[in-house]
């Protein structure tokens, strides 16, 4: 029997019954049931979708195209002239994405059109070209130390349509009071073939150059940043890093370099800390006298499945980096472990949880410049500018842990917590805004560690706003404030 | 410090205003038709609306087209579902038979449909037809309840999507300074092409129903 069900508003429909038998129960409900109806995405990944005429690619016509080349969007596609599959292939349904993956293109159309033949195809692809110049970063500043910075660093991910990645960064930082001090300056280029021949392997390779001066506190209290307490020794370096990539799959990739630095540190004779008590203490500044090499080899591996990097809301970001310098070929024994994990759970609509690991261990003899900095682990200190020192500001002791001395350790990390809330999605111009609020503990240890400092523990507090915009990505955030302004 | 909390607190001001005419997920009431047989409860509507010109036209590009919409049974008022349906179509024009192949999984199976025009393509694509939404076991007799429709056109995988905006976090890595790109929080001026989770979203409320007792 059919029975019309009431409604309260509107006038009831007559039942018609569309199956015979017995229906099967509805699924159950999506295990995301705190935001029901967020998007599942292509629901036809679980489905057998063999639909649709077998065909045989004819052609593929590109347009649109003004300075790609056409060969770069012929190679991420994955199908080609002669492939005989079905219309309902993924292949050809995800060849837009594909395309728009390359990160070169406004919009991608992909139709069919009759062949010359029965049963043949011609793939056109129109495609509407966008800038591809990213401005990575931007630093800009001012400390006690150094009155002025100021840094770009640019790259250009589709160099004159090729599918080549160039960047470089160029930085500049004013010489300060500090006895021992000069003006620095450094440079980087940076070149990468992120997919070689449209294969799953890519290559890269960078050249850096440091014409620095790096400060250190030899009086004055715990976590001191007054000039007059520091001194700074010169130094230079120059090096380049190549390495391969492999993208196992698409959401991760592995990737293996090799490094060659050349370092040459004027270090003073014998470098000691006096403590107001009127202790003194030889510390170790990370480098050796005069010219020396470091060679090392590294291996990285990432995985990123966020859908949305730029506000995340859901998903999972790990990078793990293993480098291991050995003195057979350079001056530097040393091992190096990097790692980062990022994940985020939706709790609600518009609300997020977040918790971001990250940390590391330098064992060895490792460079100053490759141990971990204290601008690494808390964000509300003044970062290095491209590997430079801008900053000896303290950080924060939020805790009355009294821990600020310890600019570079060997052990770091930091754990943080972070309720992230969806502020607004629109679809053009600012597509996103979040507000989020963080909370966590940051530690660096030094082997070095004066026996005047405190617990290398710390809290690190952060609130701000992420915005996604047409124009590129930005966070607004206190300690991005904290640690640009000049203070104490 | 303070320069900074202001310097924040101005930005999200602004942004506050900037952002105060954001459209909401709105979702349009749209009268269904519900009916009950035996342990079942059935639900009657369309989604037409889910493609406008260009869509339509796209039928033709010989290309997969996908539509996909899921149903939730709602207690009127609250926000936990009491029941879910999930449908999935898809449609190919076979350029060099001239016909419409459809493809229509749900909870009764799977059916395919070859059809001449355009117009059948889309009715069929659209039409929620007696499509079993609950087991009346979980409809109360009298409470008012509403159905919760979305439908979304062409829609990516997450997995597609991380894929595609995965070129965003490319970051400036790879120099000597890698402890600071390693650790850092990626910020970028680019231009910047948002890409929606589907081609389009179609979000839908019934009005509100409830089941009649029986009379004796």
């Amino acid at each position: 029997m059919t029975t019309a069900v009431a409604m309260a508003a509107a006038t009831p429909g007559r039942a018609q019954p569309i199956v015979d038998a017995p229906p099967p129960a509805p699924p159950p409900l999506p295990a995301d049931a705190q935001d029901p109806e967020a998007s599942i995405g292509d629901a036809s990944a679980d489905l057998d979708v063999t639909i649709g005429p077998v065909i045989t690619v004819e052609d593929i016509v590109v347009t649109g195209n003004r300075s790609t080349a056409r060969r770069v969007i012929e190679r991420a596609m994955k199908i080609r002239r002669g492939d005989v599959l079905r219309a309902g292939d993924p292949r050809l349904a995800r060849a837009r994405w594909k395309l728009l993956a390359l990160g070169f293109f406004r919009t991608v159309d992909v139709a069919l059109v009759k062949g010359s033949a029965r049963g043949q195809v011609i793939v056109t692809i129109t495609v509407a070209e966008r800038g591809t110049v990213a401005l990575n970063r931007l630093w800009f500043g001012s400390s006690a130390i150094a009155p002025w910075w100021l840094g770009v660093d640019l790259s250009d991910r589709n160099f004159l349509g090729t599918g080549l990645h160039v960047g470089g960064a160029l930085a500049y930082v004013a010489g300060g009071e500090v006895a021992g001090s000069r003006a620095q300056w450094a440079g980087e280029l940076r070149l990468a073939d992120p997919s070689l021949g449209g294969s799953r392997w890519g290559v890269h390779g960078a050249l850096t150059g440091h014409h620095g001066s790096e400060p250190y506190r030899v009086t004055g209290p715990i976590g001191t940043g007054a000039p007059d307490d520091l001194r700074a020794f010169w130094y230079r370096r120059i090096g380049g890093r190549a390495g391969a990539t492999f993208a196992a799959t698409p959401l991760t990739s592995i990737a293996a370099d090799v490094r060659i630095e050349a370092i040459d540190a004027a270090l003073p004779t014998a470098p000691s800390r006096a403590w107001p008590d009127g202790t003194t203490r030889t510390i170790d500044l990370g480098l050796a006298p005069g010219a020396s090499r470091v060679t090392s080899l590294a291996a990285t591996a990432l995985y990123d499945n966020r859908p949305d990097p730029a506000l995340p809301h859901r998903g999972t970001r790990v990078e793990v980096m293993a480098e291991l310098g050995s003195s057979l070929v350079g001056d530097y024994d040393f091992a190096l472990l990097l790692g980062r994990y990022d994940r985020f759970w939706p709790v609600a609509r518009r609300h997020a949880l977040g918790l971001r690991v990250a940390g590391g261990v330098a064992l060895g003899d490792a460079p100053r410049f490759d141990r971990l900095h204290l601008s690494d682990v808390n964000r509300m200190v003044t970062p290095r500018v491209l590997g430079m020192t801008t900053a000896m500001t303290a950080p924060l002791d939020l805790l009355g842990t009294a821990n600020a001395e310890a600019a570079y350790g060997e052990y770091g990390g930091n754990l943080v917590g972070e309720y992230v809330f969806q502020w607004w999605r629109r679809p053009n111009r600012i597509y996103g805004g979040d507000v989020f609020v963080a909370v966590g503990l940051w530690g660096l240890r030094s082997d070095d560690a004066q026996p005047h400092a405190g617990l290398p523990i710390d809290a690190v507090i952060d609130a701000g706003l992420r915005i996604d915009t047409e124009i590129g990505v930005f966070e607004f955030s206190l300690s991005n404030a904290i640690g640009r302004v000049p203070r104490w | 410090m303070v320069r900074g909390v202001a310097a924040v607190a101005l930005i999200v001001g602004a942004l506050a205003i900037i952002t105060r005419s954001a459209p909401a997920d709105d979702k349009l009431t749209q009268v269904m038709r519900f009916a009950e047989r035996g342990t079942s409860l059935f639900v009657s509507t369309d989604v037409t609306t889910l493609f406008d010109s260009a869509a339509y036209e796209h039928l033709d590009d010989g290309l997969p087209t996908t539509v996909v919409i899921r149903l939730w049974v709602y207690p009127k008022d609250r926000k936990q579902p009491v029941s879910f349906q999930l449908l999935h179509r898809q449609v190919i024009y076979d350029l060099w038979d001239e016909v419409y192949e459809v493809a229509l999984s749900g909870p009764t199976g799977r059916r395919i449909f070859r059809v001449k025009y355009r117009a059948e393509a889309l009715k069929l694509m659209t039409t929620v037809d007696q499509i079993r939404i609950a087991d009346t076991a979980l409809i109360p007799y009298d409470a008012q309840f509403v159905v919760a429709v979305v439908a979304e056109l062409n829609p990516v995988s997450a997995a597609t999507m991380a894929e595609v905006r995965r070129w965003l976090t490319d970051g400036s890595g790879g120099g000597l300074d890698r402890g600071g790109s390693f650790f850092g929080s990626f910020v970028s001026v680019f231009v910047n092409l948002k890409l929606p989770e589907a081609d389009r979203v179609l979000r839908l409320r019934s009005q509100p129903f409830f089941r009649p007792r029986p009379t004796p």
